[in-house]
Order: structure tokens, then C-alpha cells, then sequence
């Protein structure tokens, strides 16, 4: 068996004396994809958060490949809920800026490889647009070429189709699902349980802080589930059947 | 009475390349004094701005004439010993650039957090993503409120007639101090400045239009 390629140890996130994160241990192996779920406010962005190092942890650690990680030291990328791409910039802009700034590619270089990454992502043809004049999901689309092209060694992504109408999140998803069958170590924070079920090679479910379940689907989605993931899962299977009834 | 129309319009023709000097001068280095403290105030620790916080603030509560007579006819009390004109460009400065700050603390504060935690993850380095995603992204959101601003200050310009800044208004007062043609005068001045407000106005939306061009190539 190989070694974890990032590992969360006793991690802990204390604001005043709201305790948002418990002694969370998790392990993620090269190429898993940890599907993460729970109900609102039970810590699922300040679990990615404190990975990507972006929220200040009180206790515990985050490791990747063994070393204590940094915003910014490319160990770690991340795709948000609301895209934050640069609207000055065009979409190859926003995927070449850094790869400018921080590998110091030369401008033809950084332009071409933001190319191909825009064409990873089925943008080839977008990136002379700015961000305005594209769509939703285009946009989350550029998001995660951005954050492809500096190659990280684990991806997060917090609600990546939560800011979309529903007839553009599948453009997103597929993207991730390609991704994760390409090997890609990710986190992925979804609402959308089927997404969720099939991506994931193992899924945590959160509630108030606590890993209350980390099972592979079929257990965690299935007969397996702890009672709290059970009463959870049935009432967004209720909000989904009332919508298809209705 | 149309002699004192005329001669009121004379006088004005005279004063007014130092009013647009000191007018120009002084919002560009309001500009640059006000982007200066209001990136200070962003940034800074607390220690830093809660003083600069203090001088904006009393800026901003005493009228302008009470800071050219202050500046002016106090300052020689402290050693400092201005000219008038060089005390009106820097009564200009400091009262503009109290505005300008606010705006430009403002426009710091709205760019979206997301967007730096973006850069921030990318691993680009913390000033230039004040350089190449912070301004750029703020400028476009502050340019009217600064340009509306300049224009203002045109018509403060006139207070530096009382500490005898031969601009505009002191010139066309002359006219009014020998003639005693004070309602022609008066009249004069107002048109004269109402055209000069309109003028900068359409001047600084052009430039704003050029600007927001330039940034959107
Ligand atoms: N800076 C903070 N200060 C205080 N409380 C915070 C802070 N950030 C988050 N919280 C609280 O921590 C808890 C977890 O928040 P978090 O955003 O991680 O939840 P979430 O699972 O992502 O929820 P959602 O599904 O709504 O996105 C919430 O109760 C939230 O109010
Ligand atoms: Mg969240």
C-alpha cells in the first residue's frame, strides 16, 4: 500500500469558543476522490478551507506528501463556489497569470499552456472572452483550468455547481468526473448526492464538525449508513422526490 | 453696466489659467496623497490608521476656508511660512485628498475577498495581486466617484481668494472692489463658474470613458 498523499491529523478550528472543526483525522489516498457531505453549516467549507490553509487551524495538522502545507506552495489547489475569476482578465489571462508571476514562464509559454488547459476543460475555443461573456458554468469551467494548469498534487472543490442554474451544472461535473478518472487526488463538497455517490471512492459525512461516517458509497449511501447519514440522506431523498412528484 | 460685464469678464480671463493650475495641481497631488492614505488605511495595522483616520476626519468637519485661514495665517505661528499660492495648492491637496482617500478605501474594500484568496492559492505574491488584480478591478469602480470629486474642487478654488491667491475669483473681486459693480461682478462669477464646472464635468467623463477603455483592452 502506498503512503497517504495527504493526511489530516487531529485537525481542529476554534472560533472564539464555537468549536467548528473536532479532531478530524482523514487520509486521502494518490488518486482518490473523497466525496464530502453534510447539512449546512457542519463545517464542510472550513474542512477545505483549513486544508487549503486559507482558515487558521487552533490544533492538529495537514500534510501533504508529508510536509505541513501553505496557501500558495502548490501543494494544494482550489475551485470555489463562486468562481473568483479576475473579470479584467481574459479566461487565458486568468489561467496565465500565474503560471506568469509564479513560474515565470515566458508569455507565449504561459498562453499556450493556458490553452491546453482551457482545452482540458472543453474551452479551447473561449479564451480570448472575459469572464462577463461567459456562461455559469463556463466560468466555473476557466475556474478549475486556472487552477489545473499549476498542477497540484490534491484539488478541492467547495460547491463548485452551487452558484449555477441546474442546466449547467452537468458541464461542470462531467469536468471533475474526467478528472478523478484521470487519476486526480480531489475533495469534492456536493450537494449533489447522485454526482457525489458515483465519483467518489470514499465519502465523509460531516455533522457539527465531526466525521460522523467516512465509507466508500455503496455502504454510505446504502444499508451501512450510520443513523444520523441515514436521517440526512432521507430528507434530501424527500426534497428530491417531492420535486419530481410535483 | 456692460462696461463692468466686460471688464468682470476680463478679469476672470486673467485669473483663470491659475485657477486651473492650482486646480489641476492640486487634485493630482490630492490624488496621489489620497490613494496613499486610503491604502494605508486598508492595510496598515490599526496603530497606522486609527491617526490618519483622526486628520481625515477633521479634514473632512471644518469648512475650507477655515483650513486656508488656518494653513495661511496660522501657519507662520509653527514655522511654516507659505506663499499664497503654494499655500492654496497645499490647502487644495490635503482637503482633496481626504475625500479621494475615502474613495479609495472604499473601492479596496469592495473588491471581493474571493478574488485574492484565488491568487493567493495560485501562489501569487501578495502585492502583485494588489498590482495586477486589486487596482485594476477597484479603478474601474472609483473612477466616477473621483472625477465627481475633481469637479467639486473647482468650485473650492474660489475660497483661495480670501488668502489673496490671485485666481479667478480674486481678480473678478477687484473689479467689484473698484467699481463697486458688485451684482455684475457676482454675476460674472457665477456664470464664469458654472461654465467651468460643466466644462470638467464633460472633460472628466471623456477621460473616465478613455480610462475605463484602457483597462478594459
Ligand atoms: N469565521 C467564522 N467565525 C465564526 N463562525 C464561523 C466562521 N466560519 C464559519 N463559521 C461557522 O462554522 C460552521 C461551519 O461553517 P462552514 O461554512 O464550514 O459550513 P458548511 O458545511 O460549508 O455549510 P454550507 O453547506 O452552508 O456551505 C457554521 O456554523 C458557521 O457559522
Ligand atoms: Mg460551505
Amino acid at each position: 500500500m502506498s503512503a497517504p498523499i495527504l493526511s489530516v491529523r487531529a485537525l481542529e478550528r476554534r472560533v472564539g469558543d464555537v468549536e467548528i472543526l473536532r479532531r478530524i483525522d482523514l487520509d486521502v489516498m494518490p488518486g482518490e476522490a473523497i466525496g464530502v457531505i453534510g447539512p449546512s453549516g457542519s463545517g464542510k467549507s472550513s474542512l477545505l478551507r483549513c486544508i487549503a490553509g486559507l482558515d487558521e487551524v487552533s490544533g492538529g495538522a495537514v500534510m501533504v506528501e508529508g510536509r505541513q502545507t501553505r496557501p500558495g506552495d502548490g501543494a494544494v489547489g482550489m475551485v470555489f463556489q463562486q468562481f473568483n475569476l479576475w473579470p479584467h482578465l481574459t479566461a487565458r489571462e486568468n489561467v496565465a497569470l500565474a503560471l506568469k508571476l509564479v513560474r515565470r514562464m515566458p508569455a507565449a509559454d504561459a498562453a499556450a499552456k493556458a490553452d491546453a488547459a482551457l482545452a482540458r476543460v472543453g474551452l479551447g475555443a473561449l479564451g480570448g472572452r472575459k469572464p462577463a461573456a461567459l456562461s455559469g458554468g463556463q466560468q466555473q469551467r476557466v475556474a478549475i483550468a486556472r487552477t489545473l494548469a499549476m498542477e497540484p498534487r490534491v484539488l478541492l472543490f467547495d460547491e463548485p455547481t452551487a452558484a449555477l442554474d441546474p442546466e449547467l451544472t452537468t458541464e461542470v461535473l462531467d469536468v471533475i468526473r474526467d478528472l478523478a478518472a484521470a487519476g486526480t487526488t480531489m475533495l469534492v463538497v456536493s450537494h449533489e448526492m447522485g454526482f457525489i455517490a458515483r465519483l467518489s471512492t470514499r465519502v465523509v459525512f460531516l455533522d457539527h464538525g465531526v466525521v460522523v461516517q467516512a465509507a466508500p458509497p455503496a455502504a454510505l449511501f446504502g444499508a451501512q449508513a450510520e443513523p444520523r447519514v441515514r436521517s440526512f440522506l432521507q430528507t434530501y431523498l424527500d426534497r428530491v422526490a417531492w420535486a419530481r412528484d410535483a | 453696466m456692460i462696461a463692468a460685464l466686460l471688464e468682470s469678464f476680463a478679469a476672470a480671463a486673467r485669473g483663470l489659467p491659475l485657477t486651473l493650475a492650482i486646480w489641476g495641481a492640486g487634485v493630482a497631488t490630492g490624488l496621489a496623497l489620497g490613494f496613499v492614505i486610503g491604502a494605508v488605511r486598508f492595510f496598515a495595522p490599526a496603530a497606522l490608521s486609527w491617526p490618519l483616520a483622526a486628520v481625515v476626519e477633521a479634514v473632512r468637519g471644518v469648512p475650507f476656508l477655515v483650513q486656508c485661514f488656518l494653513l495661511y495665517f496660522g501657519g507662520p505661528f509653527i514655522g511654516i511660512d507659505l506663499t499664497p499660492i503654494v499655500a492654496g495648492w497645499v490647502a487644495l491637496s490635503v482637503y482633496g485628498a481626504a475625500y479621494f482617500s475615502e474613495v479609495f478605501r472604499a473601492g479596496f474594500m469592495a473588491v471581493p475577498p474571493g478574488h485574492l484568496e484565488a491568487a493567493r492559492m495560485l501562489g501569487i505574491p501578495r502585492n502583485q495581486a494588489v498590482l495586477r488584480i486589486m487596482l485594476p478591478m477597484m479603478a474601474l469602480a472609483v473612477l466616477p466617484s473621483l472625477a465627481n470629486l475633481a469637479v467639486i474642487l473647482i468650485k473650492e478654488t474660489a475660497i483661495l481668494s480670501i488668502i489673496t491667491v490671485p485666481e479667478l475669483t480674486f481678480r473678478v473681486q477687484g473689479v467689484g472692489s473698484a467699481t463697486f459693480a458688485f451684482a455684475e461682478t457676482t454675476l460674472v462669477l457665477a456664470l464664469v463658474y458654472w461654465a467651468l464646472v460643466e466644462a470638467t464635468a464633460v472633460a472628466s467623463r471623456h477621460a473616465e470613458r478613455r480610462i475605463a477603455r484602457a483597462l478594459a483592452a
